[in-house]
Order: C-alpha cells, then structure tokens, then sequence
C-alpha cells in the first residue's frame, strides 16, 4: 500500500469529528435525497415498512391500537416512537422515524468505537476504522434512511454489548429484556452473556474462583453453586423483568392483537415467500400440503442447537462479540425465513471480528469469502427476478439450488468466523 | 306465473305490421332483428324444487348476476353490464324476521352456495358458505340500502339454468320454457322476502339466427298466467336523463290486437356511443406483479351528455379473484405522483380478500372488488390512447406439473357516474337494474354511462399464466428431492458448523491442560 494514502487514511480516522460528520452527513445526503426522490418520481426510496410503522403512528395519534394497520408486526414502542410523523406540521416530519433510525445507527457506531477501545484495547483511531466498517457502509446508512427500523436494533444489541463490557449488568438485563421484546432473536445473546460472566469477569471478588481454581475434586453441586453468581442472578431477573413488564402493559394497553402480531405470528406464518432461506421451497410444499414428512417442524433444532447452546458454550469465553456474531450468524443462517435486512443483524458485530479474522490477516482469502457471499446471493437474486419480473417458474430447481447454494456459501463462513473466534483468547 | 318479453329493435332496422301478427292463441314473430329480454316473474311457492324454496325461505334477498365471457352488445335501456362470470349478492333474514318464513333458517349460510349448485349447476368448492367465502361490501351510508349484505363472484363459463328452468320453474311448457336461456348474453336471477316472488331476467344482445328473431309466444293455459310482449324501439328523449321508447304492446291470449305506445323515463342506466370503448390487457411478462391495463379510446374519456346540474366521473369496478389482488395501502395513496403515473384519481371502495401475504389457498373468500375512480386527460388534449394501469400483485397458487397455473381475471366495469344533487327516482323505469355491485356504491339519484368493452377480443376474461412450484409423482420434480435435498444440505451444515466447534473445544481443552501441566 503506497504510504501517501496510508498517511492520509489513518489521518482521517485520526479525528473522531470527522469520521462522526461524515458518518452523519452521508446519513444527511440521503435523507435528503430520499425526500427528494419521493417528491419527485413515482418510485419511492422510502421502504414499504416505514409507510407500515407510519401508518401505525397515526392509528395510535388517533387513539387506536397500530395493529389496526394489516401487516404491523412490532412492539407498539416503534407506533409510539413515530408518534411525531403523525403531527400535523411541516412535511419534514414525516421524515422523524428515518432520522430517528440514522441517528441510532450513528449512536451504534459511537459505542462500537468505544468499545473497541475500552474492551480491546485499541487506539482510538484503529477502533475508529474498524467501526467506520459500520459508521461508514453505504449499505447500513441506506438500510436506515429508507426507514427500516434495524438501525434501531443495532442499537439496542450494541449498548447491550458495552454494558456487559462494562459490567453494568442492570443496564444490559434492561437492554437485553428490551431487546427481546423488540424483535425476539436477541434472546440468543442472553445464553452467552450469562456464560461469559463468570467471576473472573463479573468484576466482583476473584477469591472464590481462586479457591475452587485449585481444588480438582469439586463436586457437580459446588460447580452449580459456583455458577450461580449474583452478576447473573441479577442479569436474568433484570431481563426477564424488563421483558415481563413490557409484554404485560402491551397486553393490559392492545389485547389479544399484540400477542398475535408480535409473536404468535411466528409460530403461525403462512406467507411463506421466497426468501433466502433453505427453507423456503420446502415451506412452501408443506403449505400446499405437499409434504409427507414433518421436517420443517424440527428446524429451530438445529437453529437453537447452534446459536442458544454450542456457539455459547465453546465461544462466548473467548471473546464474547465473536461469539455473538457467530450466533447471530447461524440464527440468521438456519432459519426458517431470511431477507436480506437480516444481514444487518450480524454485519454490526463486524468491527469487533474483522481486526482478528483470518479475513483480513490473508486479504486474498478475505476476498474470495466476501466474493462468494455476494456471488451467492447474486444467483439467487437472478432466479428471483426470473420469477417476479419474468414470470418464469424458477421455484423447481432454481431458487430451490440457489438457497441452499447461499445456505452452504454461509455454512462455511460460519465455519471460518467459528475458528477465527475460537482461536482468539 | 309472469312473463314479460321485449324485443327493442335499433333505429336503424325497419319494422314492419307482418313481422308481429297476433292471433287468439299466440304471437309470431319473424326475422325481427332486434335485442330481446325476457323476463319471467313466480311467486315462490309455484317453483317445484323443495330445496331452492327452502333455501329462498331462510334469505331476506338474493341478486345473481350471470354474464357470460365473449362480448355482447348492451342497448337502451339495458344499458349496465357486469363482469363476465356470476355474482351474488345476499342478505339473510333478520332473527326477527325469520318468524315470517318457514324457511329452514340456513344456520351456517351454505343454503346460497347450494342454490347456484342448483340452478346454475356451478362446480367446484370456491363456494362454501357465505360467512366463509362471501365478502362484506362497505356500506358507505345506510340511506343507499341497495347493496347486498354479502357478495360473491366466480367465473361460470357455461351453466345449466335453462334445464333448471324449464324443470321447476315452467313445467316444460309456455314462453319461459321456450326461451333459449343457453344463449343469453347476461341473466339476472332476483328473490326478495317482501314480494316472495322469484323474478329470472335473460337478455339477448342480438338475434341467435342471422335474419333476427322468429318465434311463436304462445299464450299460456292456465288463466291466472301472463305473457306481455313489447316490440320496442328508442327515440330520442326531451330530457338527458330520461329514454323515450316507443311501439307496440300487447298480452298474449287477451289482447286483440298490439297496442301503440310511446312513453319516456328516467333511466339509472345510458350507453355511451358506440365508439366509446375500453380494452383491457396486462403487459407481458406479467411476473408475480401484473398490471391491469385499461385502454380507453377517446370517445370513451369524453364527458357523457349527462344533465347540466349533474357532476361525472369515470370510474372502474374490478372483479378480482383471490389469486390476484391490490395492495390496498399502495392504491390508496394521496401521492399525486403514484397516482398520475397510472392516470388514476383515486381508490373510492375496496372489498374482500385484501390480506397481503397468505397463499391462494389460506384464503377462503372469493376474492376482492375494487372501485377506481380514473384520470381522464385535460381537455382538448386527448390522445389516441390512454391508459389507465392498475399495479397488482399474485398469490401463490398451488403445485403443479408445468410449473404454471392458468388465472383468469374478468375484464373490470368501465363507466361514468354523474350524481346529482336532486333529481327524479329510478324507479319508475319498467327496465331498471340495480344490485350490480358498483351501483350501490353512488347515491339514488346516480346516472351510469358505460363504456363498452372493445369487441376485438374473442373474451372479456384475461388469462394470466402464474409461475408455481412444478411438481412430479417422481423424479427430480418430486416433492422428495426438496424434502431430501433440504434435510441433507441442513444436516450437512449442521455438522460442519458442530465439528468446528468440536475442534476449537478440543483445542482450547488441549491449551487448558497444557497451561495446568505448565503450572505443576
């Protein structure tokens, strides 16, 4: 690399102001721009959730519930947050729920540095570059400004991480019974966070650790005795708390609708789509009644097996993001619907991975794995548009080979990110 | 039993006193070139088939509304159509009510399913009951009492009320009986619980046979029955609301001779000139999103010679079956952008299966209708063509063996509305409809001019081809590939993931030890 532009990258990331001003002027742009292409052509770049979330906002301004809008499947926390895109005012309003979700991905990026920095013990410029791989990605800042709310479970999880970095265990079991409530999947984080806050963690006296450290002959009960620790006691009730209350006021507040929207809906989907998932082609021939077996009723075993109980156990000790973005990565992968906003979900947890990986230490290799996770998707992309602009069956073999192409495209690079994460300690 | 037949010839055809002659017994009528409705009206209790009677006994009203698929010719005062295919509208009695009949209540609503089965020999399980596969119309306003309180629609090329009449409603025998009801371009069925009386209209646009009309309308024999007939032609009207018709009338068996007459009414329903017309076509490749394209000539988008006091707009009213249908948030936008890109105006009504995500087959009402109020071009600058396009969306079908299922879309109702503040009622036309489905929609005193649909197509239904999932008993097409293939890719990924783990976990147990030995 000619050291001209190594100097003049690394003194980007040198100043933190610049690096936050982009990161929020890039955000600024396409706002803007949004709100300009809106106004102006009949192809909107605001997504089709924000018109959902919005239309929902109202429904509550006027005193009804937002599951009254065909298709709302959030907390009423998000209807309620958007509340200000229902006033009467100047249009710019309705623009609040999308720079709301911006700023988050910029708050997400804020404490992605800073946790690199206080947890890893990166300088501040290194931790500034890496978590530009967030502030700074075109996709993510896209993602937010269309007005899909991930920015502001990005968020959420991230402060989840700091705080647990932190060891302020009563912020993340707020956060993580928070997040739960939002959107399901973080319950993942809880098994390795309690894992991983162990007494050598947990910031408390390490005099009991030491104790039965030395004595080989501890009994299956003291080893339970030695697990339960207040840090964790407290995490669980604290989530669980958190997540009970929230649940019972929605429920006390929308009934029956919010129970069969935000969760429920899940168990009983029928709208079975295709999607990136190896899943769909099968879903799709059981909903049709087509199947004889059942085996799409055990998916969240292998899910659940991966990402509650094994990636846990053999990474979260190691380092805890990767152990995270492994999780997240084989929920994401297993499961039995997957758009592509869900890569959101594990792309935030990169700045913590990429400074280690085996990615980035051989970029060429780190090229071909980003190459054939773009060229996965790009196959199944062009069945895709084979069915719904063409209008050709491609269901039979095309999205069914292209799936689980992507399927085994993701399978390997979860196979890498769990040796990478395993090897650091 | 009633029977009202009336031939309305076009102004163009000449008429003369041999084509009708009338005798003590019967009316001849030959090579008149003309358009034909027949209506037949019964009380209830003359009609022989129990079931049907029992069925009628437990509703407040029902409205069927047959059209059939190829094009037909509609002319004054029979100026409404609907789309191709049979609707329904029923309301069932009220709790109170029910007393009044010795119906036998049709608890769970399938008695009208039951009813088409019969009389129009419909197939098929699309029909169920009406709680399940009935849709609610809006009811915009409880003063415009005139729509049903559950609608129904399929298509039904072919159908057997003919049979059926001529079994249970005329025995076999008399003008009823005669009538080919097989040919009839539309067919009205009507029931309602205050008359009790079942009313059958069939209209014929044109003669079956080339040099027109020739028949024998035999008077009937028993004497509580009628047969009047008309032989009617239209002229031109003093007022822009009102038909004049003028011509012969006369009662078969009584009369002795045709009567002259001429007389003039307020009609709901106008035809627009003949170069008014609309084509309907969805630009291929239709994918999983088609849209419906309406083409309209010009003549079609200039404003109708309706009264001055009255205001118009051009509207249509689409059918859509529960494979196909509209993204009811999107199309109801006030974005004048969205909407001017499809020279649409607005989304007036919307009912039915409008959920956005369920399969075809998870959805159990028989689909949705849609009221579209359309953009016309400014005046003065109308081009040759102009149209009007609808964004629509498909369901999943089920699995076939081609990988393709075949979808029909009935062409919508294309017309002006023209509402006026005050104005005279309808009612006094001996030729009103109403119960269409889109007239409900507009107040009483609404006037209708239809846009004909262009006759260039050999059917008012559009086939779309949907992409599914092709599916064989065996091979590589069979249900097991995806069964197998997706278990094993699953298992696979499975165990690679576990067996890097596995080695990480052996490999940081190994490190363990080794520290510990390092320590002893």
């Amino acid at each position: 690399m000619p050291s001209k532009m190594a100097s003049s990258s690394s003194s980007f990331f040198q100043s933190p102001t610049l690096v936050y001003t982009s990161a929020i002027a890039l955000r600024a742009i396409l706002l803007i721009y949004g709100a300009w292409q809106d106004a102006n052509s009949a192809v909107k770049y605001t997504d089709i959730d924000y018109l959902v979330f919005t239309d929902a906002a109202r429904y509550v301004s006027h005193g009804a519930s937002p599951y009254e809008r065909d298709t709302y499947r959030y907390t009423p926390l998000l209807a309620w947050l958007l509340l200000p895109t229902s006033w009467s005012g100047p249009s710019v309003l309705f623009s609040f729920g999308k720079a709301l979700f911006a700023l988050s991905d910029v708050i997400a990026g804020w404490l992605i540095a800073r946790s690199l920095v206080s947890a890893y013990g990166m300088d501040a410029p290194r931790a500034l570059k890496y978590a530009s791989f967030w502030l700074l990605n075109p996709m993510v800042a896209n993602i937010s400004t269309r007005g899909s709310s991930e920015g502001l479970l990005g968020v959420l999880v991230i402060a989840l991480l700091w705080a647990v970095l932190r060891r302020r265990v009563v912020l993340a079991g707020v956060l993580l019974g928070l997040s739960v409530h939002f959107k399901i999947y973080p319950f993942i984080y809880g098994v390795s966070i309690i894992w991983w806050l162990d007494r050598e963690r947990d910031g408390g006296s390490s005099s009991a650790s030491k104790t039965t450290a030395g004595s080989k002959d501890t009994s299956i009960v003291t080893k339970i005795m030695d697990f339960i620790t207040p840090p964790r006691i407290i995490l669980t009730l604290t989530s669980l708390v958190t997540f009970t209350l929230l649940n019972l006021l929605m429920y006390h507040l929308y009934d029956t609708p919010f129970l069969q929207h935000t969760f429920l809906h899940h168990l009983t989907r029928i709208d079975h789509r295709h999607n990136f998932s190896p899943y769909s082609t099968l879903l799709y021939l059981s909903a049709a009644g087509e199947v004889q077996g059942n085996f799409e009723s055990l998916a969240f075993i292998p899910q659940l097996l991966l990402s509650v109980v094994v990636i846990p156990l053999v990474l979260a000790k190691k380092s805890l993001p990767g152990a995270m973005l492994a999780q997240t990565f084989a929920f994401v992968t297993f499961n039995k619907v997957c758009t592509s906003q869900y890569f959101l979900w594990y792309l935030i947890f990169l700045p913590f991975y990429l400074p280690g990986s085996s990615l980035l230490k051989a970029p060429r290799f780190g090229g071909v794995v980003a190459a054939a996770w773009v060229v996965g998707q790009a196959l199944w992309l062009q069945q895709g548009y084979n069915l719904e602009f063409l209008g050709l069956s491609s269901f039979m073999p095309g999205l069914f080979l292209a799936s689980l192409g992507f399927f085994a495209v993701n399978v390997w690079i979860l196979g890498v990110i769990v040796e990478d994460v395993g090897a650091s300690s | 039993m009633k029977t009202r037949i009336t031939y309305l010839q076009p102004p163009s055809s000449p008429f003369t006193s041999t084509q009708a002659s009338l005798t003590p017994t019967s009316l001849r009528i030959s090579d008149l070139d003309a358009a034909k409705e027949v209506r037949v009206t019964v009380d209830v209790a003359e009609v022989v088939d129990d079931e049907v009677r029992g069925i009628l006994n437990g509703l407040h009203e029902v409205h069927i509304r047959w059209a059939r698929e190829d094009p037909y010719v509609v002319v004054a005062p029979f100026g409404s159509r609907v789309s191709a295919g049979v609707g329904v509208g029923v309301s069932p009695l009220q709790r109170n009510e029910e007393g009044g009949g010795n119906g036998d209540g049709d608890g769970d609503g399938e008695g009208v399913c039951r009813l088409l089965r019969r009389m129009f020999g419909m197939k098929g399980v699309g029909c169920r009951n009406y709680t399940d596969s009935f849709t609610t119309p809006p009811v915009l306003s409880t003063r415009f009492a005139s729509t049903s309180t559950y609608q129904f629609h399929s298509a039904l090329p072919e159908h057997n009320l003919g049979e059926y009449i001529v079994e249970n409603i005329c025995r076999g025998e008399g003008s009823a009986c005669a009538a080919d009801w097989g040919t009839a371009d539309s067919i009205d069925v009507d029931y309602d619980a205050v008359s009790r009386s079942l009313v059958v209209s069939g209209y014929w646009g044109q003669p079956s046979a080339s040099e027109g009309w020739t028949e024998e309308i035999r008077a009937p024999k028993e004497s509580r029955d009628r047969v009047e007939v008309g032989l009617l032609g239209t002229e031109k009207a003093v007022e822009a609301e009102e038909i004049k018709v003028g011509g012969l009338l006369g009662v078969v068996g009584v009369d002795k001779e045709l009567k002259p007459t001429l007389f003039s009414f307020p009609s709901r329903h106008h035809v627009l000139p003949r170069e008014a017309t609309f084509d309907v076509f969805f630009p291929r490749p239709t994918g999983t999103h088609p849209t419906m394209t309406i083409s309209l000539s010009p003549a079609a988008l200039e404003y109708p010679a309706a009264p001055e006091d009255t205001t118009c707009a051009l509207h249509a009213y689409l059918t859509l079956p529960s494979y196909i249908f509209g993204d009811k948030y999107q199309l109801s936008t006030d974005d004048p952008l969205f909407l001017e890109s499809h020279h649409l105006l607005a989304l007036r009504a919307v009912s039915g299966a409008t959920d956005l995500e369920a399969p075809d087959w998870f959805v159990p009402h028989w689909g949705s209708n849609w009221l579209l109020e359309l953009a016309t071009p400014p005046e003065g600058q109308v081009p040759e063509e102009w149209n009007v396009t609808v964004p629509l969306h498909l369901r999943y079908l089920r699995p076939s063996e081609t990988g393709y299922r075949s979808a029909g879309v009935p062409w919508p109702v294309v017309f002006w509305a023209c509402t006026a503040e005050e104005g005279t009622k309808m009612g006094t036309n001996p030729f009103d409809r109403v119960n269409l489905g889109w007239d409900g929609m507009f107040g009483p005193r609404t006037m209708f001019y239809q846009v004909h649909p262009s006759g260039e197509k050999a059917r008012h239904v559009e086939e779309l081809d949907v992409p599914v999932l092709r599916l064989e008993e065996g091979g590589f097409f069979s249900s097991k590939t995806v069964e197998l293939g997706t278990m094993a890719a699953i298992v696979l990924g499975l165990l690679w993931v576990l067996w890097k783990l596995g080695s990480v976990a052996r490999s940081s147990g190994q490190k363990k030890s080794d520290k510990e030995k390092k320590s002893q």
